[in-house]
């Protein structure tokens, strides 16, 4: 680590030029990762109506669309929150945007294996891939499986050359690594304030914690890929299955996770807009990131309770991680979220309405995460439907709204319009309708003792799929609705130099 | 604690932070006050938010310790191996009411769950079914009946179909 630097910054703020460039990177990122979005949401209704009994496929192409939703989802919501982070941290420092391109090309290519894989190879191991699932009693072809775990290591090379651009930019921005976490402006504030030196903004501590934890987790995630890949090539090379388990749950919970410390620097950046106030860095936000660095990455041990096996001392581990993991988020980000809003006199645009709903959302969903990193709780719950149900809150209600709230705010900033009122209404409604009917059959049937990952389930799972199917119908209607407003916001001619 | 009041205490939290949150943002929003004043109360109220959550936090961990189902599954009760395998479970036809039990479980092939459901359909514990490894669960049954066992872990084309059952008397 560099010595901390309290100088006064001496960086070139980014030309018109190079905005131009870094907001074609991010709605190119943003605008694939809603649209890979959009399809795996059919996928997903599509196995939710065939849950309900409403259609018929056979069980193995239900396990192969699964495996794909359950990728291509967190993978589609990665995407537009690596875009946006690239776009801030391009305002704030230089960025080659020949890296961002080389990053995106291993996401499609990866993007593209992975469907292959499932059309026309029929992969059906979902995501988690438990060794040795991939290769004993399989259904589908063995080239599926080597295609499958080409495409996920090129996914997750992709990610780890994003994270190194981005730490490497952010590590000789903020001289060094204490300074760009943080740490030199935490223990000398008093130093900083006398240099009139500024610590590094809210979203580029989320940019730093995805790049550091991002490189881990993948780093992960590749070991387990590669020892699969080595497998699938040698089938004498054996796995041990429960340090495989270890892997995957690692980079699959760091990935799923970091996408909403991503999708959340556009609260960060978007909240201020609405409420004309600032949201500056404090010592708890940095400290609260710090927190957030070391919680994400050992979280992931809550994977693990149902495996006894396991030495006894990470279950104690993961159920400490996962509640203090809350801590950041209901102490720090949310509640300064709300302070922001509170008084403000902020005008209720789809925008605003959604970064407020996203952190609401992550509360929820948080909420159910942390009952369910409960160990005696997990008895009762661990994978059942209460899993899904507690994940697409995060997703859905949190990562999807920060998302759409940060394409909003910007449309809505740079045509200087906001969505009428009745349409504010609708959309709202239903996509606020939709997710809760669809969120809550998934909790409803966990508590119940309903398994996930059935093709076929066990009552009261089917009616309780009815309710989800439609709802997630509703969700749909109002999420294509504010798909097609956010394209006439987008055609409006410009007002002024966009602000964000 | 069981699923259904699980449940019941999620929606209480989950109902709570909603209003919380929208009272937040409503209250006082035809009154704008900077944000100096805002920030002012706000930080003081955060710091006993703090606290609460911590201290909710620590006991909620204090709680559930007791609980962990790991431990002393080794030497308590008779033991009975259960052993999975694409698509089945070979487990004893009977097991005793009222007595300590320990399921030593194990996997043939790949990753499976060994979860039991009471005559009512309640799930009432489970643990994984790993190849190369044994998992010890420890039981009390104090309930007579037909237990039904299902698989909680994927673990193949016919994973929805592999259930398995035994007697408790």
């Amino acid at each position: 680590m560099s010595a901390i630097s309290i100088e006064a910054d001496a960086f070139a703020p980014a030309t018109a030029a190079d905005l131009r460039v870094a907001r074609r990177i991010m709605w190119t990122y943003i605008s694939t990762g809603l649209a890979i979005f959009f399809l795996m949401m059919l996928l997903g209704i599509a196995m939710r109506a065939e849950q309900a009994g409403w259609v018929t496929f056979d069980p193995g192409w239900f396990y192969a669309l699964l495996s794909l939703h359950g990728v291509g989802m967190i993978t589609a919501m990665a995407i537009a929150g690596l875009g946006t982070l690239w776009y801030l941290v391009r305002r704030e420092t230089p960025l080659d945007p020949r890296i961002a391109y080389l990053a995106y090309g291993f996401f499609v290519a990866g993007a593209l294996c992975v469907i292959i894989a499932v059309f026309p190879g029929k992969f059906g191991s979902l995501w988690t891939m438990l060794y040795p699932l991939p290769f004993v009693g399989t259904y589908w072809p063995s080239w599926a499986t080597g295609v499958w775990l080409v495409g996920n290591a090129l996914v997750m090379t992709g990610f780890m050359v994003w994270c190194a651009q981005i730490l490497g930019a952010l590590i000789a921005r903020f001289g060094g690594i204490l300074g760009m976490l943080g740490i030199g402006y935490v223990f000398n504030i008093r130093g900083y304030e006398e240099a009139h030196r500024e610590p590094p903004s809210p979203q580029m501590f989320a940019a730093a914690i995805t790049a550091i934890d991002g490189i881990i987790g993948s780093t992960f995630g590749l070991a387990a890929g590669i020892g699969m890949l080595v497998h699938w090539i040698d089938p004498s090379v054996a796995i041990d299955p429960l340090w495989a388990k270890n892997l995957i749950y690692q980079f699959g919970h760091t990935f799923a996770n970091l996408t909403m410390y991503m999708a959340v620097a556009g609260v960060y950046v978007g909240l201020p807009l609405c409420t004309k106030r600032e949201y500056h860095t404090s010592k708890p936000l940095a400290i609260a990131w710090w927190g957030t660095l070391l919680f994400v990455i050992i979280a992931y041990f809550h994977h693990l309770y149902m495996d006894f096996a396991q030495a006894e001392t990470v279950q104690f581990i993961g159920e400490i991680a996962s509640y203090l993991a809350a801590i950041p988020v209901v102490v720090v980000t949310v509640f300064s979220g709300a302070m922001l809003v509170h008084r403000s006199g902020m005008r209720w645009s789809l925008g605003s309405m959604f970064l407020y709903a996203g952190m609401i959302g992550w509360v929820v969903g948080g909420t159910a995460a942390v009952l369910d990193a409960t160990i005696p709780i997990n008895l009762d719950l661990h994978n059942t439907l209460w899993v899904p149900g507690h994940f697409h809150t995060y997703l859905l209600q949190g990562v999807l709204l920060f998302t759409m709230g940060w394409v909003f705010v910007t449309l809505e900033q740079r045509s200087a319009t906001i969505t009428s009122l009745a349409m504010r209404w609708l959309i709202g409604g239903t996509i606020f309708g939709g997710a809760a009917m669809f969120l809550l059959s998934f909790y409803i049937a966990g508590a119940n003792g309903v398994p996930r990952r059935y093709a076929v389930e066990p009552a009261p799972g089917p009616e309780l799929a009815t309710v989800a199917t439609i709802g997630a119908l509703i969700l749909l209607a109002g999420i294509i609705i504010a798909a097609i407003e956010a394209l006439r916001l987008a055609r409006l001619p410009k007002a002024q130099e966009a602000a964000a | 604690m069981s699923g259904l009041l699980v449940l019941e205490l999620f929606l209480a939290i989950a109902s709570a932070a909603v209003i919380v949150m929208l009272a937040v943002a409503l209250y006082g929003s035809n009154r704008p006050a900077p944000q100096s004043e805002v920030s002012a109360k706000g930080y003081a109220i955060r710091r006993y938010w703090f606290w609460t959550i911590l201290i909710v936090a620590a006991i909620g961990f204090a709680i559930s310790i007791p609980r962990f189902p790991y431990g002393s599954a080794q030497t308590i009760g008779k033991h009975y191996t259960i052993v999975a395998q694409q698509y089945s479970f070979a487990a004893p036809p009977t097991i005793p009411a009222d007595r300590p039990v320990v399921f030593d479980v194990t996997s043939r092939d790949v990753n499976h769950g060994f979860a039991i459901y009471d005559p009512d359909g309640k799930l009432v514990a489970q643990v994984q079914a790993m190849p190369d490894y044994i998992n010890h669960l420890p039981f009390t049954f104090h309930t007579r009946g037909h237990y039904t066992v299902r698989c909680l872990e994927y673990c193949g084309i016919a994973h929805a179909a592999m259930q398995g059952g035994f007697d408790v008397r």
